[in-house]
Formats: C-alpha cells, structure tokens, sequence
C-alpha cells in the first residue's frame, strides 16, 4: 500500500482528499489507479496518448522518478508519492508580440534581424522602446539620428533653442538650409527622413524642475546630451528618482566622457560629482571650444548604450566612466561605485524631490554673465570714444587664437590668463575698456582688476559680438 | 479571475523588484479565487536569470504540504519580466501547468510597471488573460 500525496489545486478533482492510499507494485499502478478512482485527475496527469503530462513530477518520498525507473519505478509497502507540478518560464521568446514588424520594416532592418543579439525580439524591443533625449545639439545630433535609423520607436525631444550657423561645425543633424528653425522641428525632420517607422514627441521647453519629471516618466530610458551643470544635475536627480536609466556623456575641446548613470545598483552623477565646480571654473564648449567631430564619437557611445540596455544585450557602461581623449587617440576607464551616503541615490537619500538647480550651481537667476561691478559700457559708446580720441585703454582679453579670428584695431591683446603677471603694463590712473567675445571672461579681468586697485575700468558689455552687431558688421562672428 | 489582497501584493512587487534585474518567482497561496499570502521563491536556475526562471520542485512540494495545513491552496505562481512587458512569453507557455493562475510582472528598470494573469491550457498551446485584481 502506498500513499499519494495529492496537490491542492487538484484535490477538487480527487474528493478534495489531501492523501489517497492505493495498491500498486509500481508508480503507474497505483496512478493508474488513482486515475481510474478520480476520472477528472486523468487529463491533469495524463495525455490524450496515455502519456504522464509535462508539467507533471512524480516524487517516489524524496526522488523524482525521472532519475529511477520512471513509471516502472518499483514501490514498497509505506512508500509516498507525491505530485509536484512543474513550474518554469521566462520573458525570452514574445508569444503575442504588442506590435509586429511590417514587410518593410523587415527590409529595413534586415541586418538587425539576422543577428542573433538582435532578431526579431530585440528588433520589437527597440520598436517598443520609449527613449528621452534632452538636447539636440552637438551630442543629441549623432544620437538622434542613430537612434532613429536603428529603429527605436519612440524618440522624445527636449530643446527650445534655435539652429544658428555656429552649430554647423559639429551639429549634424541641422543643416544649412535649417538655420534660424526650431531645432526640435529640424532635428525631427532629419530623423523621419531616416526613419518613417518611428515616431518623435516634440518638447519645446528647457527641462526645468517644474517640468522635468512629468516629461520624463513617460520613457524608459533618459539620454542626457545637454552643456551645462545644472541641467546634468535636474537630468540625473530626476531618473533617479524615477527609476530610469540616464545615459550620460559630455565634451570638451577633445575630450569626452561617457557613462551610465542611475541604473539600479549603480552610481549617479552625484556619486561622481557631489558638488557642481564653481560658477564659470569650468568653461562650456561655447567658451572653450570643441573639436567638432567630438560629440560624433562620444554621442555614438552613448547611442551603442541605449541600444544595449533596450536589447538587455551585453554589458552595459554601468560604474564605468569611460574618458576619450582624441588628441592621443586613448580610451581610459575609470572605476565609479555608488556612493552609499549620496544625497539622492545613497542609503539615506536626503533628497526626496527636485530643487533649484541654477542656485544648487551658483548660478544667479536671469543672468549667465557675471554682474559687473562699476557697471558696463555699451559698444557703441566704446566707438565714439575712439573717434573722438579720449584717452582711454581698451585691452581684449581673449586668447591670441581668437584674436586671429578678429579684432577691434584699437584694442591691446591681454589674455585674461596673463592679466595677473603683466597688470603692471597698465597704468591705474587711466581708464581701462576691457571686452571679450560675448562679455562674460571680461567680467571677470573687470573684477581683478578692481580688486588689484584700479578704479576707472568697465566692461565691454556684449563683447565683439555685439560689436559686430551694432558696430562694425564687417568683424566677423564666432 | 483572481484577486490578490494587499500584503500578498506588496509582497510580490517587493520581490519582483528587488530580483530585478533577474526574474523572480514564487507561489500564491489562497481560498476561493481569492490570494491571502504569497510565497517568494529563489529562482533555481543555473543559467542567466535575465530572463528564465525554474521553481525547484522541492520548494513546491514543501510551500504546498504547508500551505494544506494551513488550510489554504496554492492558487497561483508569479514570476516577472525585467524590462519587459508581462506578455505571456513563449517559454511561459512551454513550460505552464494548467492547474495555476499565472501572474507576470513587468518589471521595468528596477519598478514595477503592469501586471497580467494567465490561465494555460493543458496543451500548453493558449493562455487566455484572466481578470487580475490586486492591491
């Protein structure tokens, strides 16, 4: 006599009994007589062809009898037998795919499909895919495109700026043709030539703590192709409190740096940067310069990265910063860990929303240029003083790279990274003009300068550009 | 249909979430159509758990004697889809038992997103979607 242990979703079918005992020499004698007893147990047991169902382990006391004799396994008196349903499974294999892929866009991604990585199901995963990406620019341009090409099938837009000619050099998505357009109508454009397939949501907003979780809870994924610190902190304190990837890069001159940030167990943005640099330390790619070719190869990055972690293929840049440096031609890798203590992804996170990322920055409200002091001077003031001869200093503080480009005849070149070692060459008594290009680095020659005792020195607000502008068209823009 | 009270609910989207970004699985346990505790299972397979998971029937057995002396049934097992949706995959179906509800949950970049469950035929050919409430 052996015991049959029955499983609680079948006891309905076996006079809710928990436990039959039976006569049997063998494991299917006594199913076949737990199944002639209990006829609703046979089709839960058995195939129409008499055979023990898949899903069915039978356990002779502790050993499947996969590993005995099977069906045959031979049962002693006090022996129990017990049922164990199989259970197992997986996302791997979409039986009812959301959405299929059209004959054309079989064509279109044929060389997709008959990759392994990819098939089918990764090519339905990119088309599932809802991606974020802030800015349009020099990073934004690559990926855009890429993203779009590679058939991801929803692009959501951030930028509210405007295609003017000095993105040309590195944006490439815009053209010439597109200059004073939106760029989010440019870019979506370019995209759609590309790609039909896909569909782009156009934000025509600067990402902003008011706006910045309601736009970006609806992607799975957020790509980060902005310039400024305090846009990088709103992008990554927002997926991070939202869950989401935030695949980050950032250029300059002919650096670049790519990872990923905020994906669960790993680092953020704040684990690698607690703290913003002090306002206008580190000079953006309109104040530095950028190798225009730059942001190709670090926004691909960045594309290659989302496109692994929609497929789930690979190993993502996960706690790995990778520096690029295209003047030696080297990729590094540095080593980033999560930062138990950070204030936002951290243990104890001490911040629960978003905050004022200009000020967090030290970035005072309305104005990116420093406030000049003693006030400033309008360029077409600065002309009337040459023509009538005053007497008075106009030093151009710009680089001497930059002073090649154009110059103001009657201004002396002073860089403002020599100001300090040849102030003497200035007379305290006089009155000085600084300018710059746009006003901003001489602000700050204005400020040495009044902290090194002079009194009559001013800025040049605006500086050549708006000199161009208003002065003489013929000095060329930069 | 099947309804999953609360604390059975937050149990499984806590271990759905914290398996991410594996699969988990585990077992619910009930009266009635009606899911009172679930059962948070360790995936027992040996591959990538990316996206597979198998029960070791060992932890069935034992969930299900405890579960009959508690007077309750396993009603259901769940298991979730990291970065997916909760379709019924096509190993879901391979490898179903017609005896359970199935509830997935989709798991997406660490949060639980959606959930559907699933009734399989004996074929394991069909899984009509069944109506799910929860929380």
């Amino acid at each position: 006599m052996a015991k049959i242990l029955i499983p609680t979703p079948l006891r309905q079918y076996a006079g809710k009994r928990d436990a039959v005992e039976l006569h049997g020499a063998t494991v299917g004698e006594v199913l076949h007589a737990l199944t002639s007893q209990y006829s609703d147990l046979r089709r839960h047991l058995y195939t129409d062809e008499g055979k023990l169902r898949s899903f069915v382990n039978v356990y002779v006391n502790d050993d499947d009898i996969r590993y005995l004799s099977k069906e045959a396994t031979p049962l002693k008196d006090g022996d129990t037998v017990s049922i164990v349903p199989s259970i197992a499974g997986g996302s791997a294999g979409i039986a009812a795919p959301p959405v299929a892929l059209s004959k054309d866009e079989i064509l279109r991604y044929s060389r997709h499909l008959i990759m392994p990585e990819v098939g089918m199901d990764g090519q339905l995963k990119l088309k599932n895919a809802k991606v974020a990406l802030i800015g349009t620019g020099g990073l934004g341009a690559p990926l855009g495109m890429y993203l779009a090409a590679a058939g991801v099938g929803r692009i959501g837009l951030v930028d509210f700026d405007v295609v003017d000619f000095t993105n040309l050099q590195r944006q490439v998505i815009h053209g010439t043709k597109d200059v004073g357009r939106k760029k989010l109508d440019s870019a979506a454009e370019t995209m759609l030539d590309i790609n039909p397939f896909i569909e782009i949501d156009r934000h025509e907003t600067a990402l902003s703590s008011e706006n910045a979780l309601q736009i970006l809870k609806d992607y799975d994924l957020v790509v980060d192709g902005t310039d400024n610190f305090p846009t990088r902190y709103l992008v990554n304190d927002a997926c991070v409190l939202l869950g989401k990837p935030n695949v980050y890069g950032s250029i300059f001159r002919f650096e670049g740096q790519a990872t990923v940030f905020a994906y669960p167990g790993g680092p953020c943005y704040r684990c690698l940067y607690p703290e913003p640099p002090p306002p206008g330390l580190v000079p953006s790619c309109a104040e530095g310069g950028v190798l225009g070719i730059l942001p190709g190869v670090i926004g691909l990055i960045q594309a290659t990265e989302t496109v692994k972690l929609i497929l789930g293929a690979g190993e993502p840049l996960v706690g790995r910063l990778l520096l690029y440096d295209a003047l030696a031609m080297r990729f590094r890798e540095l080593k980033l860990r999560r930062n138990p203590h950070c204030p936002v992804c951290g243990d104890h996170p001490s911040i629960h929303e978003l905050i004022d990322y200009q000020e967090f920055c030290g970035i005072p409200n309305q104005a990116h240029e420093p406030v000049a002091a003693a006030g400033d001077i309008d360029v077409v003031e600065v002309k009337a003083k040459i023509d009538r001869g005053d007497s008075f200093v106009l030093i151009d503080v710009r680089e001497p790279h930059e002073y090649q480009i154009c110059r103001i005849d009657y201004a002396r070149l002073i860089p403002l990274g020599d100001l300090p070692k040849r102030v003497n060459e200035l007379d305290s008594a006089e009155e000085i003009v600084a300018h710059c290009k746009s006003g901003v680095r001489s602000a700050k020659a204005v400020d040495f300068l009044k902290q090194a005792g002079f009194r009559k020195v001013r800025n040049m607000k605006g500086g050549i550009l708006a000199w161009s502008d208003k002065v003489d068209p013929s000095v060329p823009k930069y | 249909m099947i309804r999953i009270e609360k604390p059975a609910w937050d149990t499984m989207v806590s271990h759905a979430e914290k398996t991410f970004p594996k699969e988990c699985c585990g077992v619910m346990l009930g009266t009635d159509g009606v899911v009172r505790q679930a059962v948070p299972l360790a995936n027992a397979y040996t591959g990538p758990q990316e996206d597979f998971f198998v029960m070791d029937p060992q932890d069935l057995y034992r969930v299900d004697r405890q579960a009959q002396a508690s007077g309750v049934e396993v009603l259901g097992v769940f298991h979730s889809h990291p970065n997916c949706d909760a379709y019924f995959s096509k190993r879901d179906l391979e490898h179903s038992c017609p005896w359970f509800s199935y509830v997935v949950l989709s798991v997406k970049n660490g949060r639980f997103d959606h959930a559907n469950s699933y009734r399989p035929d004996f074929d394991q050919k069909e899984a009509p979607k069944e109506e799910l409430i929860y929380g």
